[in-house]
């Protein structure tokens, strides 16, 4: 089971991402050109996931949208890992005040519900590709700094580091060299996690229209027309939700094989 | 315990420090003078007027001395009147604090209501085919996005089916309606949105009551139970899920933030006037004070959830009622 | 003398990744009426194992393939689940290695005696009570009525011994069974228990199978003693004959353990 959960996840978003890297070759029209004779048709040979209320070919919308949530998503994470490995191993490796000051923030950061500190900051900033990717990021690293604290104590004990410590080596140098990569593993699972998570939120974040700006084709954005067209053209509901669905399914696959692999 | 309680209490003084300086920087991240933020919309405005309205509220003075005037007043609940219409925010919130809170607890009730005894038929049935299913189900829930599923859910029961009003929680014609008529339109109207919010949540607990069941059918007591030749279910039922159901308790507090979040977007989907949906239109249309009180309030709300888990969890967890 | 208990030819097999694995592999040995039999050996040598077996309260990955156990005559082997639940508990008792981890933590000592006694003996809340408290003064604890409302964690180790003697002894089983039960003990809390258990065995007059990994401790509660080794039974008899004669390599390896732990 284990193997194949891994096997499948990485299988889809290998999809996604070749999708994404090739969007130009693989989407029959612009993202952006209309159709003049053709708005809101549903999926046909022409259009085979049919057409928006502007006539715009969804499915090449949606192969564009790849790259904007998969991009999100990855960044996002990217920013969200560094600042909780680098708070979270702070925390952990210096203990007392350090570590009291840096697991409060976090407790802080986690009272606040992150839809709300996302929405506000990107009402306030203005919402772009590049605002949300920080936004989400910095709203997002507090369980990998704790993961990376909790790891790090239980490291700091081992024989490794105190033979290490005992001939003298610096400590930015064990933080460094042994505690991070000793961590990597649990990290990683919640960081494939957090993927998932971050594609989410900013589906969510562009649904409300405070996210990625048409005419830039996002998941979320797309998902904007289903509501005047509910009961009208279904296509448009359907097909970008099942994208999120799947990509999401593919990263928490992959996260829950990882996880499956290493505790073996 | 109740030296326990008072700890508790003692550590929320920094707890509120830290939120109100965090939802006070977040507002003070904006590029520009706030006051040209807020009433950037009014083209009319000149600049002497700025520099007057930026006296009013204090945004000549250093960031330090706005931030403790601002704490000031909302320990005292001033937290300024809205852009929109010149009310007080508190007065705004309060209007729709009950609604949102409503369809969350009713959620969260519906959620413990199917997730619990879900989640204990799958630990019992480790590997069935019931257990699988349930994993699959769990696992689509957890990656499909709730605005998504809440879109479905109106396409089938509110255009296909038209069993149901698409948006807001009263009709049209609710001040005519009798007492029970008025009870089941609120209840057709909040059908959908208390489901939505449920779906999103029921996945995790589903799956952590799974694997907290699991975890409290392997302990040893558990051999000792069938050692003293009690009854299957007695061991399970008693012995087990007691065990099995104290850190539930922590998942309330903490399943809070993320049924507050999304609020937000199932109040704006369904036409819900709640404090999820009066946040939205708070930002769309930048009115400062309103967004630094809900984000306050919220974060307060969170973080007083999270203490009612703990000291509950502490009272019914002897190993924490009784320490040594 | 009468055998209480005859294990003949037991067979147990542990699932792992869906294959067999044999871990009991045809052991017999049987236990008169009030004798001391002690079941020594290694740690994974299937003592345990053996032990879980007679009432059948194994792992669920565990299944007994072949064998017969006799108790009292009657093939327990064969009994189906509602006759076995009026044996455990009843007729054989089991106390644990860390009475601690084996007590409910959530339940008061109160709790969990009582319920042996109202389910065995069909006998009200009061009087199961009244029971309680004189089954905590036989096994020696000094304010019985406290205890009673206490829970496992609040108590030490040797307390929560006693109170689980108390438990085994409520419906005066004909057999005990004792896996190790002072092996998570200080040496002189494993001496006073130790007493304890012969004192109520003498008074109460069952009979004990004591599992142990401790030669030294064998030497001396037992009337006879089983030395179990990978699966098998590979040598019985008397303690002089196992102490002074005996013919087994790894029965050498046991007493030589014991003798280098008495000299130290």
């Amino acid at each position: 089971m284990q193997d194949k959960s891994l096997k499948i996840g990485i299988f889809i978003i290998g999809l996604f991402v070749v999708m994404a890297i090739f969007a130009p070759i693989i989407s029959p029209y612009d993202p952006s050109a209309i159709d003049q004779d053709g708005l809101l048709m549903p999926p046909s040979f022409k259009h085979f996931l049919g057409t928006d209320t502007l006539g715009r070919d969804l499915f090449s919308r949606i192969v564009f949208g790849s790259r904007i949530s998969l991009g999100i998503g990855l960044v996002a994470v990217g920013i969200a890992t560094l600042v909780g490995l680098m708070l979270g191993a702070t925390a952990g490796f210096y203990g007392r005040r350090v570590d009291t000051v840096i697991m409060r923030f976090v407790d802080i950061m986690l009272c606040f519900p992150t839809f709300y500190l996302i929405l506000a900051v990107a009402a306030i900033l203005g919402p772009s590709v590049f605002n949300i990717m920080i936004i989400v990021g910095l709203t997002s690293w507090m369980g990998v700094a704790r993961l990376v604290r909790g790891e790090i104590l239980s490291l700091k004990e081992r024989e490794f580091i105190q033979a290490e410590r005992s001939i003298g080596a610096s400590n930015l140098r064990i933080i460094v060299r042994h505690l991070i990569p000793n961590a990597i593993g649990p990290v990683l699972v919640s960081a494939t996690l957090g993927i998932g998570g971050a594609i989410l939120l900013e589906s969510g974040l562009s649904f409300l229209g405070l996210g990625v700006q048409p005419p830039t084709p996002s998941w979320g954005n797309i998902l904007i027309e289903s509501k005047s067209t509910l009961g009208v053209a279904w296509w448009i509901t359907i097909f970008p939700g099942f994208a999120i669905l799947i990509t999401i399914l593919g990263f928490n696959l992959i996260s829950e094989g990882l996880k499956k692999k290493m505790g073996n | 315990m109740i030296k326990f309680i008072m700890r508790r209490l003692f550590g929320l003084v920094p707890m509120l420090f830290g939120i109100t300086l965090i939802s006070f920087m977040v507002i003070k991240l904006a590029p520009g003078k706030p006051v040209m933020l807020q009433y950037s919309l009014n083209p009319k405005i000149s600049l002497e007027e700025i520099k007057r309205l930026e006296k009013i509220e204090g945004f000549d003075k250093p960031l330090y001395a706005q931030y403790l005037n601002w704490l000031s007043n909302i320990s005292r609940f001033n937290f300024g009147r809205s852009i929109a219409d010149g009310r007080f925010v508190t007065q705004k919130i309060a209007e729709r604090l009950p609604v949102t809170l409503t369809i969350n607890i009713l959620s969260l009730f519906l959620i413990f209501l199917i997730a619990l005894p879900w989640g204990i038929r799958s630990a019992l049935r480790q590997g069935s085919l019931f257990d699988k299913i349930s994993t699959l189900v769990t696992f689509l829930l957890f990656a499909a996005p709730t605005f998504w599923l809440a879109l479905l859910l109106m396409q089938l029961f509110c255009i296909q089916l038209g069993w149901l009003p698409i948006s807001g929680i009263t009709s049209l014609d609710f001040e005519h309606l009798n007492l029970w008529q008025k009870f089941l339109d609120l209840g057709r109207h909040l059908f959908l949105p208390v489901l939505v919010s449920a779906l999103a949540g029921f996945a995790g607990i589903c799956r952590y009551m799974r694997s907290n069941m699991i975890e409290a059918l392997r302990q040893p007591y558990i051999y000792t139970a069938r050692a003293k030749g009690l009854p299957e279910n007695r061991i399970i039922y008693k012995h087990a899920l007691r065990n099995a159901l104290l850190p539930i308790i922590t998942i309330l507090g903490l399943s809070l933030p993320g049924l507050l979040g999304g609020s937000i977007i199932f109040e704006s989907i369904f036409a819900i006037p709640g404090i999820g949906r009066l946040f939205y239109e708070a930002a769309m249309m930048r009115d400062m004070n309103l967004i630094m009180a809900e984000i306050v309030l919220v974060a307060v709300l969170t973080m007083l959830g999270n203490l009612i888990a703990d000291v509950l969890y502490a009272y019914v967890d002897p190993r924490i009622r009784y320490k040594k | 003398m009468e055998n209480l208990l005859e294990i003949k030819n037991l067979k147990v097999d542990f699932f792992v990744n869906k294959k067999l694995v044999p871990v009991i592999d045809g052991v017999s040995f049987c236990i008169n009426k009030d004798e001391v039999l002690v079941l020594a050996g290694e740690s994974g040598s299937g003592k345990t194992l053996s032990a879980l077996s007679i009432t059948k309260i194994l792992p669920h990955n565990a299944i007994i393939t072949s064998g017969s156990i006799k108790f009292s005559g009657s093939d327990l082997l064969v009994m189906d689940e509602k006759q076995l639940v009026d044996i455990r508990g009843r007729e054989i008792a089991y106390i644990f290695q860390e009475p601690t981890s084996y007590l409910n933590p959530v339940f008061t000592i109160g709790d969990q005696i009582t319920e042996v006694i109202m389910l065995h003996q069909n006998k009200n809340k009061e009087s199961a009570i009244e029971e309680a408290k004189e089954l905590l003064s036989l096994v020696k604890i000094k304010e019985p009525k406290r205890v009673l409302f206490d829970y496992p964690h609040q108590l030490s180790g040797g307390m929560n011994q006693r109170v689980f003697l108390a438990m085994a002894l409520a419906c005066r089983p004909r057999l005990l069974i004792a896996d190790e039960p002072t092996t998570a003990l200080d040496v002189t809390i494993e001496a006073q228990i130790l007493q304890l258990l012969l004192e109520l065995k003498k008074t109460m007059g069952f009979s004990l199978l004591f599992i142990t990994h401790n030669l030294s401790i064998a030497k001396r509660i037992a009337n006879r003693i089983c030395i179990m080794h990978k699966g098998k039974i590979v040598e019985e008899g008397s303690v002089e004959k196992i102490f002074d004669a005996p013919e087994h390599f790894h029965t050498r390896e046991l007493i030589n353990a014991y003798e280098k732990i008495g000299k130290l």
